[in-house]
């Protein structure tokens, strides 16, 4: 399923809220990927559920994720979510191996007045290597930005909570 | 390696155009992008503060509506937004009553970049660990503690234009040109000059002098995760264009460190603060004696405090917490001319604080400690209080 890629274009951040597009978060994340393919997780009722007890935040139905391939091979999942910081809603992207492990998390947008650090390759790269095993919770395995706690509460829950999804449908291998 | 890609839109967060070349598919792209969602341009929040204070002497326990704050945020486009705050202290605010009505903040913040962010209007002072973060969930204690409130005046804030740079190392620059104090205001016939120096003389933009500005600038870096290590300076002549007495050039600086590696939360700051020209100020003071409280050359501050989260359960959590804070506001008084009285150094303050703090829920806090005070114990007591934040 092919288009030319020069006629696939996302807008440029118009904004200098807009750090990445999720493609150049994508390519960022997978880039040994030769192509990435959309998909639509769909959580039943029950794992809606289940997740939802297990995590303690809202999970929606529906995750539209981006597979990285490369030949035959799944490298990985690419996924889009947004949370709210304070009062603004920060738009962020993670990528997990076929292996379930975080390999990065990238901020694609962020409008608070406080709390940038949480863009810092410092603060992220303590997402790397972690999977659904891992407690990804702030004040435990992750590190608070003094001053941007909501903000590093919110994105860190929504980690969690990619994993968790991704970890349900089977991992990358489930998404063929 | 060319990389094809081929993106179906599944959610809102992306548009996509298709070259004309291209037919439009319609199974795997709409024809027009799905608008972005659309967040509330202008949002409420608010936090508020009930405290009950029982000292050693049973008849003056007190349990009082300390703070109710409300406030809005409006952002006229992606860079722009508004921030206010309207404050009541005491519950009931009128002539014949003690509480207070007034705006802690009101200014437009535009981000230029993705660096730069300029704020005109009424801001905070970016001055120790409290001012800007002074939430009753954003610290341990049920009262604000003695060193940013007696040397730092919490909540502080001052009217100008300040610029905001948030670099890529973890440093955030804020510096700016904003009103200052008015030494005028100094009334030495009471003592608020002896609990805060700088609160009993700043003027919140209320009609402010503003012969003269100061300036200000901090440094703050958070490179490391969990760490921040940083310092301000703030310096404006306080005299107003006053002829009587020549320049008074108040300069507050402090430096501050918090470290929150997994459960622990530990903080420490240093602060001080003088004033140049206090005899010439003092002098036609001094004669009288009905004139208690004169103007300190040097005041000063320092806590460590110490938390660890013991318990968490999903947004419930417990953290125990200990400080040890030593002030002084008067801690040196520049020396007045022969014949006159040189005021003696006010003793240094220390208090002990040990409590608990419980999160109901992100937002709701309830908190209890016991204060040792050193110097008097008389005022030691045991507090309790339930604030939010939103």
């Amino acid at each position: 399923m092919l288009a030319p890629a020069a006629a696939l274009v996302a807008p440029a951040p118009s904004f200098a809220v807009d750090y990445l597009t999720a493609e150049q978060a994508q390519a960022a994340m997978f880039p040994e990927a030769d192509r990435f393919e959309a998909r639509e997780l769909a959580l039943d009722a029950g794992q809606r559920a289940a997740l939802q007890a297990r995590l303690g935040v809202p999970v929606k139905e529906r995750w539209p994720v981006r597979v990285a391939r490369r030949g035959d091979r799944t490298l990985g999942v690419a996924v889009v979510d947004e949370v709210l910081g304070k009062f603004e809603r920060i738009t962020f992207a993670v990528g997990v191996g076929a292996d379930g492990a975080i390999r990065q998390i990238e901020i694609l947008s962020y409008r608070e007045s406080h709390g940038h650090e949480v863009r810092l390759p410092a603060w992220r790269k303590q997402f790397v290597g972690k999977t659904a095993a891992a407690p990804l919770r702030v004040g435990e395995d992750i590190a608070n930005v003094s001053g941007a706690t909501l903000s590093c509460h919110h994105v860190t829950d929504g980690v969690r909570r990619i994993v968790a999804v991704l970890e349900q449908a089977g991992g990358a291998g489930g998404l063929r | 390696m060319r990389t094809r890609i081929n993106i179906r839109i599944g959610g809102a967060l992306l548009a996509l155009a298709l070259g004309a070349a291209a037919p439009a598919r319609a199974v795997d792209a709409p024809a027009a992008p799905a608008p972005e969602p659309v967040e509330p341009s202008t949002v409420f929040t608010s936090y508020g503060e009930i405290n009950y204070n029982r000292p050693s002497r049973p008849s003056e326990a007190q349990i009082d509506l300390r703070r109710f704050v409300l406030g809005f945020q409006h952002r006229f486009d992606e860079r722009t937004k508004v921030v206010t705050e309207l404050e009541v202290e005491h519950a009931v605010s009128s002539a014949s009553d003690q509480g207070e009505v007034e705006i802690e903040q009101a200014f437009v913040e535009h981000q230029f970049g993705a660096v730069w962010a300029g704020r005109a209007g009424l801001f905070l002072i970016p001055a120790g660990l409290l001012n800007e973060h002074h939430e009753p969930t954003a610290y341990y204690g049920v009262e604000r503690n003695f060193v940013e409130t007696a040397i730092i005046p919490s909540t502080w804030r001052e009217g100008g234009i300040e610029a905001v740079g948030a670099f890529a190392s973890g440093l955030t620059l804020q510096a700016g040109l904003c009103t200052t104090m008015d030494l005028n205001k100094w009334d030495a016939t009471s003592d608020e000059g002896r609990l805060s120096p700088l609160g009993s003389i700043h003027q919140e933009l209320q009609l402010a002098r503003a012969h003269d500005l100061a300036g200000f600038l901090a440094l703050d870096w958070r490179g490391v995760p969990g760490l921040q290590l940083g310092g301000s300076v703030f310096a404006g002549d306080s005299t107003q264009g006053q002829p009587a007495t020549g320049r008074a050039v108040i300069v507050l600086w402090d430096v501050r460190a918090r470290w929150t590696p997994g459960r622990l939360d530990l903080s420490a700051l240093y602060t001080r603060g003088t004033i140049s020209g206090t005899a010439a100020f003092n002098t036609p003071l001094a004669a009288d004696p009905a004139n208690t409280t004169l103007v300190p050359a040097a005041f000063d501050g320092w806590y460590v405090q110490a938390a660890y989260r013991v318990w968490s359960r999903g947004d419930l959590g417990l953290s125990p917490f200990a400080r040890w804070e030593e002030f002084d506001t008067g801690r040196s008084y520049a020396a007045l001319g022969p014949g006159l009285t040189t005021p003696a150094a006010l003793p240094v303050q220390a208090v002990a604080t040990a409590g608990l703090s419980l999160d109901v829920t992100a937002g709701v806090v309830v908190k209890a400690d016991a204060q040792w005070f050193r110097e008097d114990h008389t005022q030691n007591r045991i507090d309790l209080g339930l604030g939010w934040s939103f």
